[in-house]
């Protein structure tokens, strides 16, 4: 019988720290419904920068003042 | 915007790539409509909303429903505009003031959105910003079906199915079934102000 070689285990390093999310990701992570994002938006509670076609990101840093502010 | 299927009939891809959207986008058609019938609501009910507040605002306040909101003072809920939104009012000597307030339950604060004397122009104050953050809405939720459409189906031109979409979102009502396009959009709703 063959031996099968014991693959090493590679050191699993944490993704990095995404810099924006989508509307529905921030959304997710507030635990809050879509319109809630929207509406903090139009209050200038969350400052949202675009994507290229127009799309609304939450920076990070956005997310984490508002809930520093929590 | 008018649905632009009404007038020529979507192609073999057009009907595709709508029904993709439907699919991807399904948390928006359940969730914009209902948000959007909220906002309607508190348009058409003003008025009452005013009286039932005035009129509460006359009464004591079950000790349970005062609140102490960010501006560090106490405020009486009154009636519920959506979920964890309420008017509110507080008596200052011979007057009473109202404000709209929102309780963030993660953080178990409550925020200020709006304040006046006034309870009829403090709800309509409210509404008028919940129809401009439907409008923010409206343009991300189409930016984001354009990309959508030109990831899944490079080099097509899917306008049409852009602005179909965006029509049933916005014009159909929350119960409705996101059924595919021509010859459904005749019953929905229209001229609706997003």
């Amino acid at each position: 019988m063959e031996n099968i070689p014991k693959t090493e285990e590679q050191p699993t390093t944490p993704p990095p720290e995404r810099l924006a999310y989508s509307v529905q990701e921030a959304a997710d992570m507030l635990g809050v419904n879509y319109f809630s994002v929207y509406r903090l938006i139009q209050r200038g509670k969350l400052k949202p920068c675009r994507a290229l076609r127009g799309k609304l990101l939450v920076p990070r840093t956005e997310l984490l003042k508002l809930l520093a502010t929590e | 915007m008018s649905n632009p299927f009404e007038h020529r009939r979507p192609t073999e891809l057009e009907d595709k790539a709508h029904a993709e959207a439907v699919r991807h986008f399904a948390e928006h058609l359940k969730q914009f409509p209902a948000s959007r019938e909220a906002v309607e609501r508190l348009e058409r009910d003003i008025a009452k909303i005013a009286l039932a507040a005035n009129m509460a605002a006359a009464r004591p306040t079950p000790q349970q429903n005062i609140i102490l909101a960010d501006d560090g003072a106490q405020w009486h809920k009154n009636v519920e505009l959506m979920e964890n939104i309420h008017l509110c009012h507080r008596p200052i000597s011979y007057a009473v003031e109202y404000a709209v307030v929102e309780h963030f339950p993660a953080r178990g604060t409550n925020e200020i959105w709006n304040r006046g004397w006034n309870a009829g122009e403090v709800v309509k104050a409210f509404t008028q910003e919940q129809r401009q953050a439907l409008q923010i809405w409206t343009e991300d939720m189409t930016a984001q079906v354009k990309e959508f459409l030109a990831e899944k189906f490079p080099g097509q031109d899917l306008s049409r199915v852009a602005d179909a979409f965006i029509h049933k979102c916005t014009t159909q009502a929350a119960s409705q079934k996101h059924t595919l396009t021509h010859g459904h959009e005749q019953n929905h709703s229209r001229g609706v102000r997003v």
